[in-house]
């Protein structure tokens, strides 16, 4: 949600909010406080919207700018005799969704598990918001969210018990967070379930949860480590609007994914890796007319495809 | 805090962790003063109840070493690493929440003996005097229980291993009485000073200068041993 929206959110009354919500088809409890639909609001909302409420104009949508959010430069990252990230260079823009694809180990997780400072390159380097992953990350991890690609939740607690303890360790006020996690609950449709024990959630409930642990902060740069495997098509398109809402917040997100189709409808960029190297870079857009493709499917089967035929 | 309240949760919600560490050590407080307590047999309960203690505080062992391999397992501990949250806050709220539940596991212990019969000769003041040498003394099962995390792969790996390090305090005085020929081997065991110290302070011995001795090396093998066990899991166990 870029600032705009929010400002002019916040000159609404509350019958207004609720005007808007009913025009996006999300249900607000009528026990809700203006600052709680407010919250949920800005999860939600496009600038669209809000122009079809007819509102006061806001311009144009928004996008990202020109400020780099991630520079990663000649990235390497050994294990023993396996490279699994090969001298890799990126550069993303702040506000950008930035895909990356590539084979079942590509070095996408091994990408974001550098960046977001689990595992230490073995060569090269990692800023993030202009801090270096190496030497800041008590400054990077205040501002980052991740999503990793397994459901890192605990299982004997509740959903909301495990929101409010990451939101905790990041140092949320306390009614803050009580109204962050019922929006985001609500979000993603996990309200009924939220006092269960995690232990007997279906996989793409756990799925939303581990999304929801990586969002509770609202960080600056989220990392989304394929976060709609296991979730059935329904669930899956629910948290693709979602996700795409965070656009909206001007988060700058790096989405990792086996669905292509999921990079193609979220990203604004993206890129394809394959055996730790760069080998694609652009909007998909732009890959689909490079490669005379349809889609952007088809654009990873010949590149990746390519590369097994000759070997690479 | 919000840790320790979390670790508390898993204590008290999982099954497994409350039979291990509170319904095992009630039911064997029972079973052995009811069977074993007896001046006949050369016995009391001065006797009986300090190796019930260290019993119930070495199974911390096998307790944090399987937590720490089901967390690092599920991806737990390298999402808690991606919080702003220092490895200080992690490794402190572990210990003072392990330190807990062996605080619990003596008191439960404790009541039940109590109920049993059990008077120490220094009276009250012996109880409390033996609750602060216990929560010492459980440092070093947080830290012998970090040491077979770090080197455990899996949870059942960290099951098998931790016995390692829980048969030897078990066999070599708390459970088995010490020979003098065991005994030479016991001093290398920290369960020995923790069962010597708590049997002086029952007996209402504890103006006797070995105790220092007993205290003395409680506290610096304990410290140690948390100390290296905090140091290898962070370089070596969480990830």
């Amino acid at each position: 949600m870029s600032s705009d929206i929010k400002g002019v959110l916040k000159q609404l009354d509350e019958k207004e909010l609720r005007k808007i919500a009913k025009l996006k088809k999300i249900n607000i409890p009528e026990k809700w406080s203006k600052t709680l639909i407010l919250e949920l609001l800005t999860l939600n909302v496009s600038t669209k919207d809000v122009q079809t409420f007819e509102t006061k104009p806001l311009g144009k949508k928004i996008e990202s700018d020109d400020v780099s959010a991630i520079i990663v430069k000649d990235l390497v990252k050994q294990f023993e005799d396996v490279t699994a990230v090969d001298r890799l260079n990126l550069e993303i823009k702040q506000g950008e969704l930035f895909g990356l694809l590539g084979p079942n180990g590509a070095g996408k997780t091994t990408t974001i598990n550098i960046l977001s400072g689990i595992l230490e390159p073995t060569k090269g380097a990692a800023i993030i918001a202009d801090f270096d992953v190496r030497r800041n990350l008590d400054e990077i991890k205040p501002i980052i969210g991740v999503c990793p690609q397994e459901a890192a939740v605990f299982k004997f607690l509740n959903a909301r018990e495990n929101i409010e303890l990451f939101g905790n360790l990041h140092g949320i006020p306390k009614d803050e967070l009580e109204e962050r996690t019922d929006a985001f609950l609500e979000l993603l449709g996990l309200s009924d379930a939220s006092e269960r024990k995690v232990k007997g959630y279906s996989g793409g409930m756990l799925r939303k949860l581990n999304l929801i642990i990586a969002l509770i902060s609202n960080p600056k740069i989220a990392f989304l480590d394929e976060p709609t495997v296991g979730m059935d098509p329904r669930a899956r398109r629910k948290t693709w609007e979602f996700i795409g809402s965070l656009k909206d917040q001007h988060k700058t997100i790096v989405l990792t994914t086996h669905y292509i189709e999921e990079a193609e409808a979220l990203s604004d960029r993206v890129g394809i890796i394959d055996y730790g190297k760069l080998i694609e870079l652009g909007t998909p857009k732009e890959l689909m007319e490079k490669y005379e493709t349809k889609n952007l499917e088809q654009v990873f089967l010949k590149i990746t495809g390519r590369r097994i035929l000759e070997g690479i | 805090m919000a840790l320790i309240e979390m670790e508390l949760k898993k204590f008290i919600r999982q099954p497994a962790n409350l039979f291990l560490n509170l319904l095992f050590p009630a039911v064997l407080t029972i079973v052995f003063i009811f069977a074993f307590a007896d001046p006949e047999v050369g016995m009391s309960l001065n006797s009986v109840v300090p190796g019930l203690i260290v019993y119930a505080v070495i199974f911390v062992i096998m307790t944090i070493a399987q937590s720490f391999s089901i967390e690092r397992q599920e991806g737990l501990l390298r999402r808690l690493n991606t919080t702003p949250m220092t490895s200080s806050e992690f490794m402190g709220s572990q210990v003072i929440t392990h330190m807990l539940i062996s605080f619990l596991q003596v008191l439960v212990v404790f009541t039940l003996a109590f109920l049993l019969g059990f008077r120490p000769d220094s009276g009250i003041q012996g109880i409390f005097l033996a609750l602060p040498v216990t929560a010492i003394f459980s440092l070093s099962s947080v830290g012998l229980g970090l040491i077979t995390a770090t080197v455990s792969k899996t949870p059942e790996a960290a099951t098998g291993i931790s016995f390692i390090f829980i048969l030897p305090q078990m066999f070599f005085g708390t459970f088995v009485p010490i020979t003098s020929t065991t005994e030479q081997i016991a001093k290398f065991i920290p369960s020995y000073y923790l069962l010597d110290a708590l049997t002086m302070i029952f007996e209402d011995d504890w103006m006797n200068p070995t105790i220092l001795l007993d205290l003395g090396m409680i506290s610096i093998v304990s410290i140690s041993v948390v100390i290296i066990g905090i140091l290898l899991f962070e370089k070596y166990g969480n990830a």
